[in-house]
């Protein structure tokens, strides 16, 4: 029998092409696409010079765009939503198309499946996102006073931000995805009832979520110009840049294990 | 020993009159969702905003100084807002797998060999999701109307703000029938009902995030005709006689929200087929 690491390596070669090549790319290209169009949008206006980018009669700069940019399509949309859908699908899918005994049934361990699968999403998910932010910096950023070269630093630091936040939702949901039944509708409550919820609530509430964690990483991918005061304003008692790295790296592991555990232990009763 | 007669006969039944059939798919499938404790805590879950808006009712007539808590026609607009986040949830546990389940099945052809048309099919499905939509939003909003009568010991709100109840249904309607049939539409696209979930919070959480990067870049509200929600609301106040709270004109969004509704019924007529023909 192969080593844990060896059959996680065999089945995130099958999976990623897999992944890469379906209908879901679709979904993906839309949601990565869509922020990119709209950076397009921005740069043409911004060259034409429209009264309508201005904030009252201020010129917002392209560094500032591009960090509210980060802010509203990826780490609050897109990464959370890329980790419901793919973390939630790793074990889902396969018991919906009732090929998960063809999986089992493999000398491999059944948790080496679950990682060689989350592997792959890291992999798809990284390829297809991480450029698009590439994208949208240069697109952005060059325009209004911004240099490519000073912005250069935050950009790794946000490469690094969407890396870290796709890497921990798509393990806490490829374990909700590994236990519960209906996985969806429990992760889209998480990401859209409970976090915006417990973020602005007061108290102890917030460390039970992942955005507050990656809301104390942001201000220093962001620019720290008006727009972005106004901001962080809203993100008050925010944790420590270690502090934060510390919790998302317990949540991660905790959470990887915990779906492991769950695919090694658990019995999947297909539908007739 | 009686020996039945095993050939064909006539049926002797009664028949239903053509164009009843929805109802039957309609009741079956609410039966069936009634049955899920998941959906009934997601109901009673939905109703805890009324039950908040209650009190409030209830302490702004005994104690008439906190002229705060008073209701007016707003906190009745108010209220159907935040009904929104269980619409949300309720679209996507409820409706997600209304066809595709049935696509996947390949049950769609069984439905349509019945004497059964496939506007009927449609209109008992979209019956399903109206019914449990309506639960969370027109019925707790008109209710509260009601606790507020009781509440005062007097029909003089009400009557003061008669257009409460043709706009609290005309909202709540169109609000319910945008998300039923924005999610029968694609419900019709998958065989998965967790990928037309997430395709539907996908297109109405993306083309708000859309609008927010436009508004923080154009420091206006001009481009919200690009947010589904957000049209929803400009028609919203312009039904609850408020003032717009976006710069976008109040009809482009009543437009955009009809022609995503008729985008929908296309989708819906071309999809929804006994025969599929892969070419």
């Amino acid at each position: 029998m192969p080593s844990f690491w060896a059959g996680a390596a065999r089945v995130f070669d099958v999976s990623l092409g897999e992944m890469l090549w379906s209908r879901r790319t679709v979904f993906m290209a839309l949601v990565t696409g869509g922020p990119v169009l709209v950076a397009f949008v921005v740069r043409v206006a911004f060259a034409l010079d429209l009264p309508a980018f201005r904030v009252n009669d201020l010129v917002v700069s392209g560094p500032t765009i591009f960090g509210l940019m980060v802010w509203v399509f990826f780490l609050r949309f897109t990464v959370p939503v890329l980790g419901v859908f793919y973390g939630t699908a790793l074990m889902a899918d396969e018991v919906e198309d009732r090929t998960i005994t063809y999986l089992f049934t493999r000398p491999i361990r059944r948790g080496a499946v679950l990682m060689g699968k989350y592997l792959a999403y890291l992999a798809c998910t990284g390829f297809v996102v991480l450029p698009s932010v590439m994208l949208i910096y240069f697109l952005v950023v060059p325009s209004r006073g911004g240099s490519l070269a000073a912005g250069f630093p935050s950009l790794l630091i946000d490469l690094a931000l969407l890396a870290l936040g796709l890497a921990v939702y798509g393990a806490v949901f490829a374990f909700v995805g590994a236990w519960f039944r209906r996985p969806l509708l429990m992760g889209l409550v998480f990401i859209f009832g409970w976090e915006p919820a417990v973020v602005a609530v007061p108290g102890y509430l917030k460390q039970f979520s992942i955005a507050h964690y990656l809301q104390g990483l942001v201000p220093h991918a962001i620019p720290q110009d008006g727009v972005v005061s106004l901001l962080a304003a809203v993100f008050r008692e925010v944790p420590s840049t270690a502090s934060s790295l510390f919790w998302l790296a317990v949540i991660w592991a905790v959470a990887v294990l915990l779906a492991v555990r769950a695919v090694e232990r658990r019995e999947y009763v297909l539908d007739q | 020993m009686p020996i039945h007669d095993q050939s064909y006969r006539h049926y002797r039944g009664n028949r239903a009159r053509p164009g009843a059939a929805w109802a039957v798919i309609a009741w079956a499938g609410i039966r069936a969702l009634l049955a899920r404790r998941l959906v009934l805590a997601l109901l009673v879950f939905a109703w805890v905003p009324f039950l908040v808006r209650a009190v409030q009712i209830y302490l702004s007539v005994n104690f008439g100084e906190i002229a705060l808590l008073a209701p007016t026609a707003e906190t009745f607009r108010e209220f159907l807002e935040q009904q929104r986040l269980f619409v949300f949830f309720v679209t996507i546990y409820v409706g997600a797998g209304l066809i595709a389940n049935d696509r996947r099945a390949n049950a769609l052809a069984l439905y349509l060999s019945k004497p059964l048309g496939r506007t009927e099919y449609v209109a008992g499905k979209l019956a399903i999701l109206f019914a449990f939509l309506l639960f969370v939003t027109w019925l707790p909003a008109m209710s509260l109307l009601g606790v507020q009568m009781v509440f005062s010991g007097s029909a003089e709100f009400v009557a003061r703000n008669l257009f409460l109840i043709p706009a609290i249904t005309l909202l709540a309607g169109l609000q319910v029938l945008l998300a039923s049939l924005t999610m029968l539409a694609l419900s019709s696209l998958s065989t998965s009902s967790r990928y037309v979930g997430i395709l539907y919070a996908g297109v109405v959480l993306f083309s708000d995030a859309m609008f927010q990067a436009l508004r923080a870049a154009s420091g206006g509200s001009m481009a919200a005709w690009v947010s589904v929600t957000a049209n929803l609301d400009q028609v919203g106040d312009v039904i609850f006689r408020l003032p717009g709270r976006y710069d976008t004109p109040w009809l482009l969004s009543a437009v955009v929200t009809l022609g995503l509704l008729g985008l929908s019924i296309v989708v819906l007529e071309r999809r929804v087929r006994a025969v599929e023909v892969v070419t």
